[in-house]
C-alpha cells in the first residue's frame, strides 16, 4: 500500500502541498480530484522523488518509499513524452530496462504491450512516425511496461477520444482487477465516477474529502431531486436546495438529506400530476463542489 | 549496483541513438575522407621541383652548362638550360615563363620581375667560378694552385648539440592535433547540451527521471557522448597514421611520432571533455527551446577558444610564457598541454600539477553542474536562471 502523509511542499510563496495525505490499496483505483493548482501534480511528483517535500512522507508497505521502491511504480507525469526519434519498440524496451527488466524480458513485455495496443507491425517504425493517439498509447505503456506494483497516472484521459478513454478506462480496471493499485488524476468527473472506487479530492494543497465513493456518497449531507410535474420540470422552490448548477442538469436540485420527502411530494401533486419524482445519491460532481467550495 | 546498471543504460542508449543518426555518419565520413586526403596532397605538394628553366644567349663561356649543374646541386635542385639565337627570343621566353631567367653574354641575367633568390645565387656562383677559372689560367698557375685557391678546404664545424630531425614533424602533428582536440570537445561537448536539451523539450525527461536519479542521467549521457566521441578521435586518428605512412623523412619514425601525439590527444580529450561536457550539459537543462540554447552555448564555447588559440601558437613556442601558463591552468590546459608537450619536454612537475589541476576542477564542476542541472531539468519553459537552479536543487 501506498501512503502520503502530511505532505507539505513550497516553491517560494506559493504552497502547493499543505499537509495532504492519502492511501492507494492495492487492486483498488483511486481517482485524485481537485482544481488546477491544487496539488495534484506535486503530490505525484513527490512519489517520485521528482519534488522533495518539505515536511511529510510517502511510504509504501509501512516503509520510506525508496529508489529501488520507485523503480517497481509505474509513472505518466501530465507533460507527456518520449523520444520522437527513438523507434518504439526499442523505446519500451529501454524503459522496461531502466526499470530493471533484463534485456529479454524487455523486449518481450514491449511486444506485448505494443500487440495490445493494436502496434504490433509499428514496432520498428520512430514515435513521432505515430499518429498523436498512437503516441499516447505507447505512453501509457512506457509507464507499464516493466509490470509495476503501483501505477500513479496524471491525467491519464486527457486528449483521448471517447474511444480512446473507454479503452483507457478497460485497461485501469484490469489493472486493478490483476491486483496493481492505480491512482490517476482527472478532471472528467462523470469518468471517474464510472472508473474509480475510492476518491480523493484535493485544494489548495490539502484533502478535502477522500474515501470509497459509495462511502462519500451514502455520508452526503445532501440527496439529488429530480421532480417533473406535468410533464414539466418543478421547482420545489425550498430554502437550502440549490440548482445541481451545470446546463445539462439545470433541473435536478441539490437538496438536504433530512428534508420531509413526503410533504414535497404532496406540494408537487398539487400544482399537477406528478410524472417524475426522483431521488438519488449525490453524484460525484456534487460531491466535488461541495468540498472545493469556497 | 542499480546506479551503475542505470548509467550504462544511458550511456548505451545515447551513443547508439546519436551514432545511427545519418547527420553523424555523414559528417564521420566527410571527416575520414579529410583527413585520409591531406597524406596524398601533401605528397603531392612535397614532390621533387620542376628544374630550373635558364636561357642563354650570345656567346657562352666554355662550361656554363657544367657549372650551371654543379651550382644547383648545392640547392638539391635541377637545371635545364636552352640557348637562344636572339635576345629578342630570350627576353620573350623570360616574360613568358618558359625560362626563369636569361643569361646575357655570360655576363648579364635578365629577369621577368622579381628575381629568385636561389636561382640568382645559383647563376652567380656558375658565372663566377667560371671567370675565376678564367683569371687563374691567365695567371699561370699549375693545377694544385688553382684547385687550393678555388677549393679552399673549408672551416671544420660542430654543434653543441645534436638538431632534433623529429622538430618539424612534431609541430605539425601538434597543430593538427590542436585542431581535431578543439573540434571534439566543442562537437561532443555541443552534442551532450542538444542531447539534455531534446530530452527536455520532448518532455520524455520527466518519464526518465522517475526511473533514474538525475545524476545517473546526466553520467550516463556524458559517458556515452563522450565514448561516441573517442572513437571518432581513434578513427582520425587511424586514418591521419595512414595519412603519415605515406610519408618518409629520414632518422624520423613518422609512425611512432604521431601514434604518441594521438595518445596524448586521447588522454587530454577525456580530461577536458569530462570538464567541458558538463559544463554543456547543466547549461543545456536551464534551456527548453532551441532559441535560448544558442546564448547558453556561447559560455563554454568562450571558455574554450582561447585555449584552442593559444595551442595553435603553441607549436612553434612551446616554452614561452603563455604557453606554460596554459598548459598548466584549467580551462585552458586540456587544450594546451597536449600540445605543448608533443614539440618540447614538459617538466614531470608540470605535468602532475596540470592534471592534478583540471581534474580538481573537473571534480567542482561536476558538483556544481550537476546540481544545476538537478535544478533546472525537470522546469519546462523559459530559461532557468542558474541561480534559482541551484537554489531548487536545494530544497
Amino acid at each position: 500500500m501506498l501512503s502520503l502523509v502530511g505532505l507539505h511542499k513550497s516553491f517560494g510563496e506559493v504552497v502547493a502541498l499543505d499537509g495532504a495525505g492519502f492511501d492507494v490499496e492495492p487492486g483498488r483505483i483511486v481517482g485524485f480530484l481537485g482544481p488546477n493548482g491544487a496539488g495534484k501534480t506535486t503530490a505525484m511528483r513527490c512519489v517520485f522523488g521528482l519534488v522533495n517535500p518539505d515536511a511529510g512522507t510517502v511510504t509504501w508497505n509501512g516503509k520510506p518509499v525508496d529508489h529501488d521502491d520507485r523503480i517497481r511504480f509505474g509513472y505518466m507525469p501530465e507533460e507527456r513524452g518520449l523520444y520522437p526519434k527513438m523507434k518504439i519498440g526499442e523505446q519500451l524496451a529501454y524503459f522496461g530496462r531502466l526499470s530493471g527488466l533484463g534485456r529479454v524480458e524487455a523486449a518481450t513485455e514491449a511486444a506485448t504491450w505494443l500487440g495490445q495496443l493494436g502496434l504490433a507491425d509499428r514496432s520498428l517504425s520512430k514515435l513521432e512516425e505515430l499518429s498523436h493517439g498512437n503516441q499516447q498509447r505507447v505512453q501509457l505503456a512506457a509507464s507499464l511496461v516493466h509490470k509495476p506494483r503501483l501505477a500513479v497516472l496524471d491525467e491519464p484521459f486527457a486528449g483521448l477520444d471517447p474511444l480512446g478513454v473507454e479503452a483507457m478506462a478497460d485497461i485501469l480496471r484490469s489493472l486493478a482487477d490483476s491486483g496493481m493499485g492505480v491512482v490517476f488524476s482527472s478532471h472528467q468527473l462523470d469518468l471517474v465516477e464510472d472508473v474509480c472506487q475510492d476518491v480523493v479530492i484535493i485544494d489548495r494543497g490539502r484533502v478535502m474529502v477522500s474515501g470509497t465513493l459509495e462511502g462519500l456518497k451514502s455520508k452526503s449531507e445532501h440527496l439529488h431531486l429530480e421532480v417533473t410535474v406535468d410533464g414539466r420540470e418543478w421547482d420545489p422552490q425550498i430554502s437550502g436546495a440549490s440548482s445541481a448548477g451545470n446546463a445539462r442538469d439545470k433541473n435536478r436540485y441539490l437538496v438536504d438529506r433530512d428534508i420531509d420527502l413526503q410533504q414535497l411530494l404532496e406540494r408537487a401533486q398539487a400544482d399537477g400530476t406528478v410524472t417524475r419524482f426522483s431521488v438519488e445519491p449525490p453524484r460525484l460532481s456534487d460531491i466535488f463542489r461541495e468540498a472545493v467550495r469556497r | 549496483m542499480n546506479t551503475l546498471r542505470h548509467i550504462l543504460l544511458v550511456a548505451y542508449r545515447d551513443f547508439m541513438q546519436r551514432a545511427k543518426s545519418r547527420a553523424f555518419l555523414i559528417s564521420m565520413v566527410v571527416i575520414i575522407g579529410l583527413v585520409a586526403a591531406v597524406g596524398p596532397l601533401m605528397a603531392f605538394e612535397m614532390r621533387d621541383p620542376a628544374p630550373y628553366d635558364i636561357g642563354a644567349v650570345g656567346l657562352q663561356p666554355e662550361g656554363l652548362r657544367e657549372a650551371l649543374a654543379a651550382s644547383a646541386g648545392a640547392f638539391d635542385r635541377a637545371v635545364k638550360v636552352t640557348s637562344y639565337v636572339a635576345l629578342e627570343e630570350g627576353e620573350a621566353a623570360v616574360e613568358s615563363g618558359s625560362a626563369d631567367v636569361l643569361i646575357v653574354g655570360g655576363a648579364e641575367l635578365v629577369w621577368n620581375e622579381e628575381p629568385s633568390l636561389q636561382l640568382a645565387s645559383i647563376v652567380t656562383a656558375a658565372v663566377q667560378g667560371i671567370d675565376r677559372r678564367q683569371v687563374i689560367a691567365d695567371l699561370g698557375l699549375t693545377a694544385e694552385e688553382a684547385a687550393s685557391l678555388l677549393n679552399p678546404s673549408p672551416p671544420g664545424s660542430r654543434t653543441l648539440n645534436d638538431p632534433d630531425p623529429e622538430a618539424g614533424p612534431k609541430q605539425v602533428a601538434a597543430f593538427a592535433g590542436a585542431i581535431i582536440l578543439y573540434i571534439s570537445i566543442l562537437l561532443f561537448g555541443q552534442f551532450v547540451m542538444m542531447g539534455v536539451m531534446e530530452e527536455k523539450s520532448s518532455r520524455v525527461v520527466e518519464v526518465v527521471l522517475s526511473r533514474v536519479r538525475p545524476h545517473e542521467l546526466l553520467a550516463g549521457k556524458v559517458l556515452g557522448i563522450g565514448i561516441l566521441g573517442l572513437a571518432q578521435l581513434l578513427i582520425m586518428g587511424a586514418a591521419a597514421l595512414f595519412t603519415v605512412s605515406l610519408f618518409d623523412i629520414a632518422d624520423v619514425d613518422l609512425g611512432a611520432l604521431s601514434l604518441r601525439v594521438l595518445l596524448s590527444i586521447v588522454f587530454w580529450y577525456l580530461i577536458g571533455f569530462a570538464f567541458f561536457s558538463v559544463a554543456y550539459a547543466a547549461l543545456g537543462a536551464t534551456v527548453s527551446r532551441q532559441e535560448d540554447a544558442q546564448s547558453v552555448a556561447m559560455l563554454p564555447a568562450m571558455l574554450l577558444l582561447p585555449g584552442y588559440f593559444i595551442s595553435l601558437t603553441t607549436p612553434e613556442h612551446p616554452d614561452s610564457a603563455i604557453s606554460t601558463i596554459a598548459s598548466i591552468v584549467p580551462p585552458l590546459s586540456p587544450l594546451v598541454m597536449p600540445i605543448r608537450a608533443a614539440v618540447t619536454d614538459v617538466p614531470l612537475w608540470e605535468l602532475l600539477v596540470s592534471i592534478g589541476l583540471v581534474l580538481s576542477a573537473t571534480y567542482l564542476l561536476i558538483r556544481l553542474g550537476g546540481r544545476i542541472y538537478k535544478g533546472s531539468i525537470l522546469k519546462i519553459g523559459a530559461k532557468v536562471r542558474l541561480r534559482d537552479a541551484w537554489k531548487a536543487a536545494g530544497q
